[in-house]
C-alpha cells in the first residue's frame, strides 16, 4: 500500500490519457456487464421453467396457430393431465391506429381453469379468481402492471392485437378483475408484468378463427418428458397441421431465440470490445512505459528490484483497472435499474423480472476488469522487468 | 580492505560480433573514507567503472568488493538489496522524479525498508536539510534550479545512509556557482559524515577537490594524483 501514492502520482501525470483509457475500459466493462446482465435474466426465465409442463406449438413456426380440435386429442395422450390453449395476443394499448408500442406488455388469452392450475406461480385472491372466472371480458395483470399503470380492480381498458388474426375492427374491452401477485421466493423467475384473459373471449371474438398458438401440457411424470412430446407429436404426424412438442424451458428458449441466437451475439460482441479494449490499453500502457524509461532505470538503481517495478507498472494497470470496473459497474447498474422506465426498450425487457446486476455479476465483471488491466499492463511490465539500467540510461 | 576493491576487472561489451574492451584487468583500491575522483578522456572506462562499484552493471571477469560484499557474485534480486542499503549514486543530470516533490523524490529509497510513512519523512527531512532544501521540500523538480535539483538529488542518494557515494560528473550540467555548491556539500560529505565517494569528472576543478584523482585510459588506470591526505579519523 506504501506505494500506492507513488502509483497515483503517475496516473495523475497525464491524466487525460489515464482518463481516457479509464472510460474506455469502463464502456468495455458496461456494454458487457449490461450484455451479461441480459443474458443471465434470459437464462433465469428459461430455468425458471417448470419440468412437467410441455408446450406443443405449430412445428413450422410459432406464428402460425393449430386447430382448437386438438385440444382433446392431446389429452387423450397418456401422462397427459391438463391441457390448456394458450395464445400470445400481442394486445397494445391505445387504439385506431394510435398503438402504443412503447407500453406493450405480454398479454395472453388463456383457458383459466387448466392455466392457472398448472401455473402455482401466480397467486389469486379466492374472490378476485371467482370475479374473473365470472366475467367474459375479465382480465387478470401482475402486480407491477397494475402499478404501472395505475389498474385497479374494475377499472377497464383496451387493448387492440398488431396479429392480423386477433384483429377484429375494433379494441378488446377488458375489465380488472383480479390481481397476482407473484410467489418471487419459489419462482423469482416470474413477471408481473403479465396480463391474462379468457381464451373464449379471444375465439368467439374472431368467430373461431382464432386457432390456438401454444397448447400449454401439463404432465403427471417430468421423468417421461421425452416421451410424452413424442407421443403428442406423433399424433398429428399425418395432419395438414404438424405439432412441436418441447419442454417449458426449451419453449422459452425458442422464442428468445426468435431474434436469432442472441447468446452468441452478445457473448461475441463482449468478446469483441474486450479485446479491443486490451489492445487499446496495452497500448496506452507501453506508451506511458516508454516515457518513462529513465525513471525506471533510476528507480532500479535506487535499490528496486526488477521485480518490484514491473509490480508498480501492474500495480497502475490495476488501479486503472479497478477504477474503470467500478464505474462501468456503477453505469451498468444505473441503465438496468432505469430500463423498465425508458420507451420501446423498457417494454422489450418487462419479460424478465429478474433484470438487474446481480451482485455476482457485478463481482465478476470487477475480476474481468482487473484481469483485463493486468492483461494490458503484462507487456509493458514485463519490458520494465527486463530493462537493464545501464543500456536505458545510455540511452536517455 | 578498503571500501572498494576492484581486483582484476575485466569489462567487454558486444555490439553484434565486435568486442569492445572498455576494462581491461583493472585493479584499484578505495580506502574507507577517501574521495576519489576517476578522470580521463571519453570512451576510457570511466563511468563503466563507476557503474561496477554502483553495482548496476556486471564484470566480463574479476572481481569487484564493495563494503566487504562482493557484488559481482551477487544474484539481481540481492544486487537491488545491496544497493538500495550500501550506495549512492548522484547522475549528471539528476534524474529526478518529475511527478514526486522534492521530499517525495528524497523519500524514494526509503520506501524499501520498513520505516514508517512518518520515520520515512522525518528522514527524508533531515537529508534535504543536510544539502540545504529543508523549505524547499514540497517544491516539484521543475519548480527548482539546476543546483537545487542536484542538492535533491544528493539528498535522495544519502537518505539510506549508505556508506560509499558514487558520482558521474555530478556538476556536468551546472553553472559555475552551481557546480562549486554541489563540490562544497559533496567534500562535506566526505569531510563531516565520512562517505567514500567515487567521482568521475572532466573537470579540474571537481577532481581538485578529491583527496586523489585517478586518470583512466584506455580502459586501463595509468596515473595517481594524491591531492589531500585521506584524515586520520575516516581512514
Amino acid at each position: 500500500m506504501k506505494f500506492l501514492p507513488y502509483i497515483l502520482k503517475h496516473l495523475r501525470r497525464n491524466w487525460v490519457r489515464t482518463l481516457s483509457t479509464v472510460l474506455g475500459m469502463a464502456l468495455c466493462v458496461f456494454l458487457i456487464a449490461v450484455l451479461q446482465t441480459v443474458l443471465v435474466a434470459m437464462d433465469a426465465s428459461v430455468r425458471g421453467a417448470s419440468p412437467d409442463r410441455l408446450a406443443t406449438r405449430h412445428a413450422v413456426s410459432l406464428v402460425f396457430n393449430m386447430p382448437y380440435a386438438y385440444r382433446s386429442r392431446i389429452s387423450a395422450v397418456p401422462g397427459v393431465r391438463r391441457v390448456s390453449p394458450t395464445n400470445f395476443f400481442g394486445g397494445l394499448p391505445g387504439s385506431g391506429g394510435s398503438a402504443d408500442f412503447a407500453n406493450f406488455f405480454a398479454n395472453f388469452a388463456v383457458e383459466a381453469d387448466t392455466y392457472f392450475a398448472m401455473y402455482p406461480e401466480y397467486n389469486l385472491p379466492r374472490d378476485q379468481w371467482d370475479a374473473f372466472r365470472a366475467d367474459r371480458r375479465g382480465a387478470v395483470i401482475g402486480r407491477a402492471l397494475s402499478r404501472k399503470f395505475g389498474w385497479n380492480l374494475g377499472d377497464t381498458f383496451q387493448l387492440e392485437s398488431f396479429i392480423p388474426p386477433y384483429r377484429v375492427g375494433r379494441p378488446f374491452e377488458f375489465v380488472v378483475r383480479a390481481i397476482y401477485d407473484a410467489d418471487l421466493v419459489r419462482y423469482p423467475a416470474t413477471n408481473e408484468m403479465q396480463m391474462f384473459f379468457h381464451f373464449d373471449y379471444l375465439y368467439e371474438s374472431t368467430r373461431r378463427r382464432a386457432g390456438v398458438g401454444t397448447f400449454m401440457v401439463q404432465i403427471d411424470d417430468p421423468a417421461r418428458t421425452a416421451e410424452i412430446a413424442r407421443l403428442i407429436d406423433e399424433a398429428f404426424e399425418n395432419s395438414d397441421v404438424q405439432t412441436k412438442t418441447e419442454t417449458e424451458g426449451a419453449f422459452i428458449q425458442s422464442f428468445n431465440e426468435l431474434a436469432g441466437n442472441l447468446v452468441l451475439l452478445l457473448n461475441a460482441i463482449g468478446l469483441a470490445v474486450g479485446f479491443t479494449v486490451l489492445l487499446v490499453t496495452a497500448n496506452t500502457m507501453s506508451m506511458a512505459v516508454r516515457e518513462r524509461r529513465t525513471e525506471i532505470a533510476v528507480l532500479k538503481t535506487l535499490g528496486f528490484s526488477s521485480a518490484r517495478v514491473m509490480g508498480l507498472i501492474i500495480g497502475e494497470a490495476m488501479v486503472i483497472a479497478a477504477a474503470a470496473g467500478a464505474l462501468g459497474i456503477g453505469l451498468a447498474n444505473g441503465l438496468v435499474s432505469n430500463l423498465a422506465d425508458i420507451p420501446f426498450l423498457g417494454a422489450a425487457v418487462s419479460q424478465f423480472p429478474s433484470l438487474n446486476v446481480s451482485p455476482r455479476l457485478a463481482l465478476g465483471m470487477f475480476a474481468v476488469s482487473l484481469a483485463l488491466g493486468t492483461a494490458a499492463g503484462a507487456v509493458p511490465a514485463w519490458t520494465a522487468y527486463r530493462a537493464k539500467i545501464v543500456d536505458t540510461l545510455r540511452a536517455a | 580492505m578498503g571500501a572498494v576493491v576492484i581486483d582484476n576487472v575485466r569489462k567487454v561489451y558486444r555490439r553484434d560480433a565486435e568486442e569492445i574492451l572498455v576494462l581491461d584487468g583493472l585493479s584499484l583500491d578505495v580506502p574507507d573514507g577517501e574521495f576519489v575522483a576517476l578522470m580521463g578522456p571519453s570512451g576510457s572506462g570511466k563511468t563503466t567503472l563507476l557503474n561496477l562499484i554502483a553495482g548496476i552493471d556486471r564484470p566480463t571477469s574479476g572481481r569487484v568488493v564493495v563494503g566487504g560484499v562482493e557484488v559481482s557474485a551477487l544474484s539481481e534480486g540481492a544486487l537491488a538489496a545491496w544497493r538500495s542499503r550500501n550506495v549512492g549514486f548522484i547522475f549528471q543530470f539528476y534524474n529526478l522524479i518529475p511527478v514526486l516533490t522534492a521530499v517525495e523524490n528524497v523519500e524514494l529509497p526509503l520506501l524499501l525498508t520498513a520505516l514508517s510513512r512518518r520515520e520515512r519523512r522525518e528522514r527524508a527531512m533531515t537529508a534535504l536539510r543536510v544539502v540545504g532544501l529543508a523549505d524547499r521540500s514540497k517544491h516539484y523538480p521543475r519548480q527548482l534550479s539546476g543546483g537545487q535539483e542536484q542538492r535533491v538529488a544528493i539528498a535522495r542518494a544519502i537518505v539510506a545512509d549508505p556508506a560509499v557515494l558514487v558520482a558521474d560528473e555530478p556538476t556536468g550540467d551546472l553553472d559555475a556557482r552551481s557546480a562549486e555548491e554541489i563540490l562544497n556539500l559533496i567534500q562535506a560529505l566526505n569531510a563531516d559524515f565520512g562517505k567514500t565517494i567515487v567521482m568521475v569528472t572532466h573537470d579540474p576543478r571537481a577532481s581538485a577537490r578529491a583527496h586523489v584523482e585517478r586518470h583512466l585510459e584506455k580502459g586501463v588506470l595509468n596515473r595517481s594524483v594524491v591531492r589531500h591526505e585521506v584524515p586520520a579519523v575516516h581512514s
